[in-house]
């Protein structure tokens, strides 16, 4: 044999070689570097604003390192108490989960009749629910603030819940209708030969095997109804139902007087929950929205 | 189990007719495989059969019922997928119960029927896997265990050997039908292979764009193909096909050649009238190799090239302009361009009229 491959030294040769086209490129990583740095720097001043006092906020530069961690509690109590940021993370959890959940069963069920039911004009009913992303959001809120006056839902937690179930449709409608597509048409042959009804195909078939997309977009609308400013501080700004973040907005609005230890660690409050919920569900976060079993 | 009876099937799709009124028994017990080429109407055939297509019209009775509006889980039949179509989320025990477990039976029977399909097709060591972790091989076993134990009237096989490699097709292909014959099923099988067609079948039923084109036993098909569609279809290398003219004797005359024809076994038509010729090749014999026909025609002709099978080699050779193939038993080496000698057997030779394309053969 003309190679021996039970040789180390060759062996080693070969990997220098394989190696030797992989060398970093110093410019490549200086420009990481610099990128690297500045997406960290708002983070690192987040992190050392919740430990400084008003007065040693005011008193230091912005990125000085905080003299004690002590300030944060009180910063915390503050950011809690005058933000009312228990009822308002009650009521943003409650429009997130809803909404966010309602959104994507309601996708689910719409992508099932569209990829499984033999529709007529599936193609049509997919462009209408979708058509209502094509807008601004803008665009519909002026005639939605009016629609909400005149049915009573202005301010009120229901109409919450409506407004961000509806919005939150499309998009999963447009994902789950690609994953459920992609799930093969006889593995629900087969289970309807074996005697399962349309409910028991969608609920023992299809939804396990689109597991991850489901949670995927699950997570990607609650982020979106948790962050949302626009909908919330236009259609329920009392504080019985306002959401978390137009708490967020009160506090640090022109007329407040609060302080921006404070408001900065409001912010980080408002988003732990996003931040846990991903923790949590990282797994099918990452494997995204393709198919996995 | 059950025999299956189609009468004056049609299905419509649109515009389009994809069957165009077959009629078929299926009896009880009977191994019957649907063969065609691709877009022939077979697999939509067991579709309407295992009632996953509406039927346009006709009726389907299975064990004496007529069943064109049960739905599928009452019609007493269970189906094998040619992609498997297992769970992929559940367990192969799982899979095997799946259908049970809806139908409410109680737990000690869906354990008995579940592990005795496991023990017939030696799926124990997989029982708590997913069918991602199995072979193609192991998967296709967990699908025939899943339609064993729904103990169905009738089985039905949707080309469920064309995902596995060459030798394990064969090997899957007897175990389906060592297990046909120990369960003594009734089994509609789909394929477009005619080696499995010939191999599994007590009944073939061969189809051509949306019609029966010959029903029978496999040799019956492979002897006395009725039209020069299964004659070409049914057996590999397909048959050579030549024109030929009638001549006085009775003979046949091609490659200017005149093969004698037994006497009796065809409807001739007047000396001079042009007819189609079929050979297979086994029925063009090299020259030393294997026993020399006595009644035929001698034709010699370069060789265009040879196909070496190990136990046979199928040569491909040129006769004035026309390519035929020959199948050289106990084969040696032969070079391109090497000019060999055959005989054509005339005892096997086919006959079929050149306008219609049936067989001149008599029934």
């Amino acid at each position: 044999m003309a190679v021996d491959i039970s040789d180390p030294a060759f062996i080693e040769t070969l990997k220098r070689r394989e190696r030797a086209g992989q060398k970093p490129s110093y410019l490549r990583l200086a420009i990481a570097v610099v990128l690297l740095i500045a997406y960290l720097v708002p983070f690192y001043y987040l992190f050392v604003t919740v430990f400084k006092t008003t007065d040693e906020y005011l008193r230091s530069s912005v990125l000085d390192l905080p003299t004690s961690l002590a300030p944060f509690w009180d910063n915390v109590v503050q950011a809690w108490t005058l933000g009312g940021m228990g009822r308002a993370s009650i009521n943003s959890m409650s429009y997130a989960v809803l909404g966010a959940g309602l959104a994507t069963a309601l996708a689910a069920g719409a992508a099932y009749g569209l990829t499984r039911l033999k529709l007529r004009s599936a193609n049509a009913w997919f462009m209408l629910i979708f058509a209502g992303t094509l807008f601004p959001f803008q665009m519909f809120l002026v005639p939605l603030f009016f629609g909400f006056q005149r049915t009573g839902l202005i301010n009120t937690w229901a109409g919450m819940v409506l407004v961000y179930t509806a919005i939150c449709i499309p998009f999963p409608l447009l994902v789950l209708r690609g994953s459920f597509g992609a799930i093969a048409r006889e593995i629900d042959e087969a289970a309807r030969i074996e005697g399962a009804s349309e409910w028991r195909v969608f609920a023992s078939m299809i939804l396990p095997n689109a597991k991850g997309p489901l949670i995927a977009l699950f997570l990607i609308q609650f982020t979106f109804v948790w962050n949302d400013l626009l909908f919330s501080s236009i259609l329920a700004g009392s504080p019985e139902v306002r959401s978390i973040m137009v708490a967020l907005q009160a506090l640090q609005g022109t007329y407040s007087s609060t302080g921006p230890n404070v408001v900065v660690t409001a912010s980080l409050i408002s988003s732990v929950p996003t931040v846990v919920l991903f923790i949590f569900l990282r797994r099918y976060f990452m494997s995204g929205l393709q198919l996995g079993t | 189990m059950a025999s299956v009876e189609l009468k004056d099937f049609v299905k419509l799709y649109g515009d389009h007719v994809a069957i165009k009124g077959i009629d078929l028994h299926v009896e009880d017990g009977e191994f019957c495989v649907f063969v065609g080429p691709s877009g022939c109407g077979k697999s939509t055939l067991l579709r309407m059969i295992a009632g996953l297509e509406t039927i346009s019209h006709g009726d389907l009775t299975i064990g004496g019922r007529v069943v064109n509006d049960v739905p599928s889980r009452d019609r007493g039949i269970a189906m094998v997928f040619q992609s498997y179509a297992l769970y992929p989320h559940m367990s192969v025990r799982d899979n095997l119960g799946f259908g049970m477990r809806i139908a409410g039976q109680d737990r000690a029977e869906i354990d008995r029927r579940r592990e005795g399909a496991a023990e017939m097709l030696g799926l124990g060591p997989y029982m708590d896997r997913r069918p991602s972790e199995l072979s193609g091989g192991q998967r296709q076993r967990v699908a025939i265990g899943r339609a064993m134990v729904r103990e169905p009237e009738v089985f039905l096989f949707d080309e469920p050997l064309s995902n596995l490699d060459a030798k394990l097709r064969n090997q899957t292909r007897l175990e389906i039908k060592r297990l046909q014959q120990q369960l003594g099923a009734t089994v509609i099988f789909v394929t477009h292979d005619q080696i499995e067609a010939m191999t599994l079948a007590d009944k073939i039923v061969v189809l051509q764009d949306g019609l029966v084109a010959q029903t029978g036993a496999p040799l019956d098909v492979f002897e006395r193909p009725r039209n020069l569609f299964v004659a070409g279809f049914i057996g590999a290398p397909a048959m050579n096909i030549l024109p030929a003219e009638i001549g006085e004797g009775p003979v046949v005359r091609a490659l200017g050649l005149e093969i004698p024809v037994e006497d009796g076994v065809f409807d001739l038509p007047l000396p001079g009238t042009s007819v189609t010729l079929g050979i297979r090749s086994e029925d063009i014999v090299p020259d030393g190799h294997g026993q020399r026909p006595q009644t035929g025609a001698d034709v010699s002709g370069a060789v265009k090239f040879s196909e070496v099978l190990g136990n046979e080699s199928l040569i491909f050779f040129d006769v004035g302009g026309v390519e035929l193939v020959s199948r050289m038993q106990r084969p040696r080496p032969v070079r391109a361009g090497e000019t060999l000698s055959f005989r054509i057997d005339g005892t096997r030779i086919h006959l079929f009229d050149t306008e219609t394309e049936t067989t001149l053969r008599r029934d």
